[in-house]
């Protein structure tokens, strides 16, 4: 018989997040048999943007996540000047770019050093308090000198994350979110010396990046060469694209695409459904386009175990984040895995970071940033772009003048979802299965697994858990 | 570098003496105030904020050297049952400060947010509460419900202070997300002044919310731009400055360097502002006016 083991809360991720598996010895070790991931926080922002001026959900949504909700905030312009037809000016674009990119190097150092790294470095007489004791220890957990050195740089990481802020704060007022991010670009202006202070923070940032941050990813991947073989998932991939580099958005930095049966293909967001067979909703609520999206609660459904939709690409499970990007752009392509995650999304702060230097050059100080236009009264709108950690989709419909339906399609969404109407498990579920747990009262492979998709539960809205699971077997819970 | 912690006795005990309770030396811990930090209906965002934390210490700083941060789960490196572990030893050992962040959901009997499982946010909150005379709503989902009790509140989301009731006087560090220097302000006031900070009617320190934005607000009086980009006064655009009490205008946001005010901000950015320190900050009343 399998042991089942309930890990919640499952720390070092944003939101609320559990991690059910089961573990059966299989060929002679303990393996993961069966994985389910679920969310354990809702809050309703697509119940409470209904009624309310379109443009108020570019700082609503902006609260979902305060990890990215500059993301938010570009997608829901987007999302607005796809529905009244207006094209941001391109120092307002060139702004938003820069604000995002900060926010992506914020977000990957952050994931890196202070979400991940902690699966990897046994912290014993570096960092003897709270919050890195008590800590999960196995074998083979770094010690000595490497720990010492990755311990230093987790700690020069907190101010490199800080001043990540302090350089999109340069656009949007303050950071982590913006009230500068409006329809038509940017309401801040472009002055030299916001220009000058900007470039001062990236060159020390890309220094970072360049000699701290990737060559530590790259000690890491020599040191623990089998997470390249472990925790691959459904290996198709799916990413909207960001960081527009034309009005239209025809060019991107990283471009829209997916990967799906071993081929590369085009995004048509219409081929987006989202199914709820093993989520507490009605079935009403299963199987449809964003645009039409409802949701329906239905906490005694029978079957379904997780309040996360499962978003799905024609019927198919698609990974989304760095290595999702990176892959469709054709940065990389050596492999997918828990290694291949870190080690992409590493290489993608240095290309954004690198992009931001540009950027600043394109500026114009003293332009326009803001195209005003009208605000027609009953029209549609998307928003696609990228979150730091997976491909974002905002799509709204509005009657006279308000929000009428407003969905919102998050990457933990697309990563953490349960199982769909054809059984198929969710990408995070997927990557679980078949990996071996020395230790279930360590499960720090288990961690290692969920962290290299950098999930974050509070963006995954619809998640909610109003009833009580069915009791399964619980290790450890202290009485 | 250093990893050991600074004595912090002796400011252990002045912030116990502040807080006038009985046995207040017990607060006095080798590893520095005590704290549990529960995330209920949060984004995260104030955390993150708290991370931006330069002005008075780094957040390094804080950890290593200031606070005993026993519970907080985007930073602690337990998991599962043993984090569950560390939360229960922070409740038998009692002498700790609650922290809230995020807004608590009533409805469903609790059942909209758990933190581990079996313990919902309300469940968590009442109990660590019911241990420790200091609690802190952090932003202003904590302190006045915030965005998750935006009209139609589908979650009957309260605040720290509703759910606890008014025997419990909670500290209100408002704001979304709040500001890092409110909240390691609050804290170092109290250490250094062994006093809480003067509270308004909202529960919120005068220190930090004491006038409102447009009183301070170096666009005060100027011409009104009359779209968003132009230069000017803010308040034809849907600024709530006028109604909005916070030192923004003054301290501002992510300064690079220590005891430095910032330079960059919302309205400084033409960014009007949208209240995000007040009880009003959701209610359903569009953010721009023009």
């Amino acid at each position: 018989m399998p042991t089942t083991v309930k890990l919640g809360p499952l720390t070092r991720v944003e939101g609320h997040l559990e991690i059910e598996v089961s573990v059966d010895t299989s060929a002679g070790a303990p393996q993961v048999v069966d994985a389910r991931s679920a969310g354990t926080m809702f809050r309703g922002f697509e119940t409470i943007l209904k009624g309310r001026d379109p443009r108020d959900a570019i700082h609503y949504t902006q609260r979902i996540c305060g990890v990215c909700p500059i993301s938010h905030g570009m997608a829901s312009s987007m999302t607005l000047e796809s529905a009244f037809r207006v094209q941001p000016t391109d120092n307002g674009r060139v702004m938003r770019n820069l604000v995002l990119g900060a926010n992506y190097l914020q977000s990957h150092i952050l994931h890196f050093y202070h979400l991940a790294l902690p699966d990897y470095i046994n912290t014993a007489g570096l960092l003897d308090m709270s919050p890195w004791t008590p800590r999960h220890v196995t074998p083979d957990m770094l010690t000595g000198a490497q720990a010492s050195q990755l311990v230093n740089h987790y700690v020069q990481a907190l101010a490199m994350r800080r001043k990540a802020h302090q350089l999109g704060a340069k656009f949007a007022g303050r950071m982590p979110s913006t009230a500068t991010f409006t329809v038509g670009g940017c309401t801040d202006t472009v002055s030299r010396e916001k220009v000058d202070g900007s470039r001062a923070l990236l060159a020390e940032l890309r220094q970072f990046i360049d000699s701290v941050y990737i060559p530590d990813v790259e000690t890491l991947a020599s040191l623990f060469p089998g997470y390249y073989r472990i925790g691959k998932g459904p290996g198709n991939m799916l990413a909207f694209g960001v960081f527009d580099l034309n009005a239209t958005g025809s060019s991107k930095l990283l471009r829209r695409g997916r990967y799906t049966d071993n081929l590369d293909k085009p995004v048509d967001h219409s081929q987006i459904r989202e199914y709820v067979a093993s989520s507490w909703y009605t079935p009403a609520s299963g199987n449809l386009a964003p645009l039409s999206g409802t949701t329906t609660p239905d906490a005694s459904k029978a079957g379904a175990y997780s309040w996360i939709k499962a978003p799905r690409y024609e019927g198919k499970v698609h990974e989304v984040g760095p290595l999702a990007r990176m892959w469709i752009n054709g940065d990389y392509r050596r492999g997918v895995s828990v290694m291949d995650r870190l080690v992409a999304r590493a290489m993608e702060t240095k290309k954004v970071a690198d992009a931001m230097n540009g950027w600043l050059n394109q500026l114009v100080i003293g332009g326009a940033t803001v195209k005003a236009g009208s605000r027609p009264e009953n029209v549609t709108g998307v928003g696609l772009t990228e979150a730091p950690r997976g491909a974002l989709g905002h799509w709204m419909q509005t009657s006279s003048g308000k929000v009428s339906r407003y969905q919102i399609v998050t990457p933990t969404a697309w990563n953490a979802s349960p199982r769909d109407d054809f059984g198929q498990a969710g990408a995070i579920e997927q990557a679980l299965t078949g990996i071996v747990v020395e230790d279930i009262g360590q499960p720090i492979e288990v961690m290692r697994v969920v962290h290299s998709f950098d999930p974050c539960l509070s963006c995954a809205v619809h998640v909610v858990r109003p009833g009580e699971r069915a009791a399964r077997y619980v290790v450890g819970i202290p009485a | 570098m250093s990893l050991t912690r600074r004595d912090f006795l002796k400011a252990s005990a002045s912030i116990a003496a502040a807080f006038g309770i009985q046995g207040a030396e017990a607060l006095a811990r080798e590893g520095g105030l005590s704290v549990v930090w529960f995330q209920a209906q949060a984004c995260t965002g104030c955390s993150v904020s708290l991370l931006n934390s330069i002005y008075y210490n780094t957040i390094d700083d804080l950890l290593l050297n200031t606070l005993d941060l026993n519970y907080h789960p985007n930073l602690m490196a337990a998991s599962g049952s043993l984090a569950q572990t560390v939360a229960q030893n922070a409740y038998s050992q009692g002498n700790f400060v609650l922290v809230v962040e995020g807004a608590v959901p009533t409805g469903a009997s609790g059942k909209y947010c758990y933190l581990w499982p079996g313990m919902t946010a309300v469940n968590a909150i009442k109990t660590f509460a019911a241990k420790t005379p200091y609690v802190m709503a952090v932003g202003t989902c904590a302190s006045f419900g915030g965005v998750n009790a935006a009209p139609p509140n589908p979650t009957q989301a309260v605040s720290v202070q509703t759910l606890l009731g008014t025997s419990k006087k909670v500290i209100n560090i408002a704001g979304c997300p709040t500001h890092p220097d409110w909240i390691v302000g609050t804290v170092a006031h109290m250490l250094k002044y062994a006093s809480v900070p003067t509270l308004d009617s909202k529960g919120r320190p005068t220190m930090f919310f004491n006038r409102s934005v447009h009183d301070i607000c170096p666009l005060k009086g100027t011409e009104p731009a009359k779209a968003l980009g132009q230069p000017g006064c803010l308040k034809e655009l849907g600024c709530r400055g006028p109604e909005t009490r916070a030192d923004c205008p003054t301290r501002r946001w992510n300064t690079g360097a220590a005891n430095t005010y910032g330079k960059d901000w919302c309205i400084g950015s033409r960014g009007p502002c949208h209240g995000c320190t007040e009880p009003k900050f959701s209610e359903l009343r569009p953010f721009n006016k023009a």
